[in-house]
């Protein structure tokens, strides 16, 4: 058990010019956090927890773990577990062989071994298979192996590089809930990359969404989702993706086809501050409505109607400034309505509305 | 059969000529082979066209054979010459497969100007073998050769490497070493470039050393491609004829089983192809018990 601090740390990569993988982040992971890293591809989200393993080196600043400067100790020194994307799981030895392979070569006790390997394979449904050799298992016995392999070592920080990335879909979601249920279980601090925000939503605990290497936001799902720290974070995170239109910005707020969004009086303030005249404008799906014709709204020609069950999708095309705009709403899956239809949006409630600056993306809602 | 003919005859027609072929290079004269064994033939009894002679050798049933395994000298002394034949592949194998996977380690990580140092170590591969044996040869002339021009100067023993005595047996041993090596060096490293990365980094984050990691990820990760390398390597060696024969000739201290077939097939007061032909069959033997053996030893490795 233990904390884990980034302090300004960076990877670079040579090359013309050098590419900052990891640029100055600074992350500090509470004892028994599940802390997930999320970002697109390239993002430096593996590269950050590769220099947390010590399997890529820290080109600035340092990394603490348990409040020890491990920057230039090797993985051996660091008392930690990883699991990796495809698992790399030793194919010439069977499960119970993978899962003790740490034990062995710290020269545990045979016994000692055999008993935390059956301890392990109990908690992961294994024990039916100790014998078989990794080729001879499902994907998902194979991803659980590699938990088993972490969870034996009981290491002070658990890395999980994109750990379900591999599987089909309903296994996906299945081990999602078993890997965080495991985690609160054995209060190990959990580092877990992944570039699937559905997954960093559910996971963690904290999640720290970075892009270009640079650490956007860390903070907890609800925030991330209800106050986005700027426009990247807002559109990256939830699906469907926020809709974000730069749109004019008028005294009384922000105008769109037929409806004028009021805003709060600090966004207006802090907009006019900076002598905007439009402003990026976010509002998720779920925050907009089809209203009634005779009601204030923004005229929609659907285009798409995506059926969830639950919910319905209505993508379709709203005219901002002479220009056609598409927008997502979701509405309820039972009454959607029809291609090619025009119907009325509104913002069901302007609170739900999000400002970010057209051009550094900063959020100016409070 | 005729549906059958109708159906399949042009998959039959593309493989006649590989048929044909592998019968008369390799079958007719295996048969013929292991049918002069049970005969006395020889030079003097084989027909002889340009003689006008007709063939007059006749069936001896097993002589041959107990000649032959009765380990007289009279008959190339089998069992010593087995033994020496046994300690040339061993010896040339290990050290091949030593050297060959010291060498594709050393390759296989990123260092300034691989792409020269594996060029330069695949070169011996690449030179005829006859001429490297020669170059070898001069090398190993006791008088003015390099190797011992160098011992002197160090001080060292001057051995004569290619005279009657076992110095001779180091000798091509040491050429058929340097002639080796490129080969398991290439297939190993082929090998080791096939063995994930990414169990390297579990190794590591498990703790293990850089041994640790040689022992238990490499040497398993190279098992498939060194169980074949390796009986190829014993295969090759066991009948590696020519180094032998172009460094040291007839040298009773080199002679291994398919030198002295040669010898008993090409030279000697009677060309002997009785006896030459059950030598052959011999190794044949030797080497099918041997294939058999390991395949069985490597299939019992891959269930433990």
């Amino acid at each position: 058990m233990a904390e884990v601090a980034y302090d300004k740390a960076s990877r670079i990569f040579s090359g013309n010019p050098p590419v900052r993988a990891v640029d100055e982040l600074s992350l500090d992971v509470a004892d028994g956090e599940f802390l997930v890293l999320v970002g697109p591809s390239g993002s430096g989200k593996s590269t950050a927890l590769r220099m947390l393993a010590g399997l890529e080196d820290v080109d600035e600043g340092a990394i603490k773990i348990g409040g020890k400067d491990v920057t230039n100790v090797p993985p051996k020194g660091r008392d930690i577990a990883m699991v990796f994307q495809s698992y790399a799981l030793y194919p010439h030895m069977t499960v119970a062989e993978n899962m003790g392979f740490a034990l062995k070569l710290r020269g545990v006790a045979k016994g000692e071994i055999k008993a935390k390997v059956a301890e392990a394979a109990k908690m992961l449904d294994l024990t039916k298979y100790l014998d078989r050799k990794p080729k001879a298992l499902s994907g998902g016995q194979r991803q659980r192996v590699a938990m088993g392999r972490a969870i034996v070592r009981e290491p002070a920080v658990f890395l999980m590089d994109e750990p379900l990335s591999n599987l089909d879909a309903k296994l996906r979601v299945e081990t999602r809930a078993n890997i965080a249920a495991l985690q609160q279980r054995l209060g190990t601090t959990t580092i877990y990359v992944t570039h699937d925000q559905v997954e960093a939503m559910t996971m963690g605990h904290r999640v720290a969404v970075l892009k270009d290497g640079l650490l956007q936001q860390c903070d907890t799902p609800r925030a991330l989702y209800d106050k986005p720290g700027n426009a990247f974070v807002a559109g990256f995170m939830g699906s469907p993706a926020m809709n974000l239109k730069t749109v004019p910005l008028t005294a009384e707020g922000a105008k769109l086809d037929g409806l004028v969004v009021p805003l709060e009086r600090r966004a207006l303030d802090r907009a006019g501050a900076d002598g905007l005249s439009e402003v990026t404008f976010g509002v998720r799906p779920e925050s907009l409505a089809l209203v009634g014709s005779s009601s204030v709204g923004m005229e929609m020609v659907v285009e798409l109607v995506e059926e969830l069950g639950a919910d319905a999708l209505v993508h379709g095309a709203v005219r901002i400034g002479g220009a056609a705009e598409r927008f997502v709403v979701r509405v309820d899956g039972r009454t959607p309505p029809g291609l090619g239809q025009t119907v009325k949006v509104a913002v069901r409630d302007a609170g739900e509305v999000h400002l970010f600056h057209p051009e550094s993306g900063v959020r100016l809602s409070s | 059969m005729r549906r059958f003919l109708d159906r399949y005859w042009y998959a039959y027609a593309m493989v006649l000529p590989v048929v044909l072929v592998t019968g008369v290079l390799v079958l007719i004269p295996l048969a013929q082979g292991v049918f002069f064994t049970f005969t006395d033939i020889n030079e003097g009894n084989i027909a002889n066209p340009v003689l006008d002679r007709p063939a007059t050798f006749s069936g001896v049933g097993l002589v041959n054979y107990l000649h032959v395994l009765s380990g007289d000298p009279a008959y190339g002394s089998f069992w010593s010459t087995l033994a020496r034949t046994l300690v040339w592949t061993f010896g040339c194998v290990l050290a091949h497969f030593t050297i060959g996977l010291g060498l594709a380690v050393l390759l296989n990580r990123r260092v300034r100007g691989r792409a020269v140092y594996r060029a330069l170590l695949i070169l011996p591969w690449a030179v005829p073998s006859f001429i490297s044996a020669f170059a070898w040869k001069y090398m190993f002339n006791a008088q003015y050769g390099v190797i011992n021009q160098a011992l002197r100067v160090v001080g060292l023993p001057d051995p004569v490497w290619l005279g009657q005595s076992d110095w001779a047996l180091v000798a091509v041993m040491l050429v058929n070493v340097w002639l080796g090596v490129p080969f398991m060096m290439v297939a190993l490293l082929g090998g080791l470039q096939a063995i994930p990365a990414d169990l390297y980094e579990a190794a590591e984050v498990d703790g293990a050393s850089p041994w640790q990691r040689f022992r238990d990820i490499t040497l398993p990760g190279l098992r498939a491609v060194s169980g074949t390398v390796v009986l190829l390597g014993v295969i090759w060696t066991f009948n590696m004829f020519a180094v032998i024969y172009l460094v040291t000739g007839a040298n009773p201290n080199t002679r291994i089983l398919v030198t002295y077939a040669f010898e008993r097939f090409f030279s000697g007061a009677s060309r002997d192809y009785a006896i030459a032909s059950t030598y052959g069959v011999l190794i044949l033997s030797v080497l099918l018990v041997f294939v058999a053996g390991y395949r069985r030893a490597l299939r019992g490795q891959e269930a433990a």
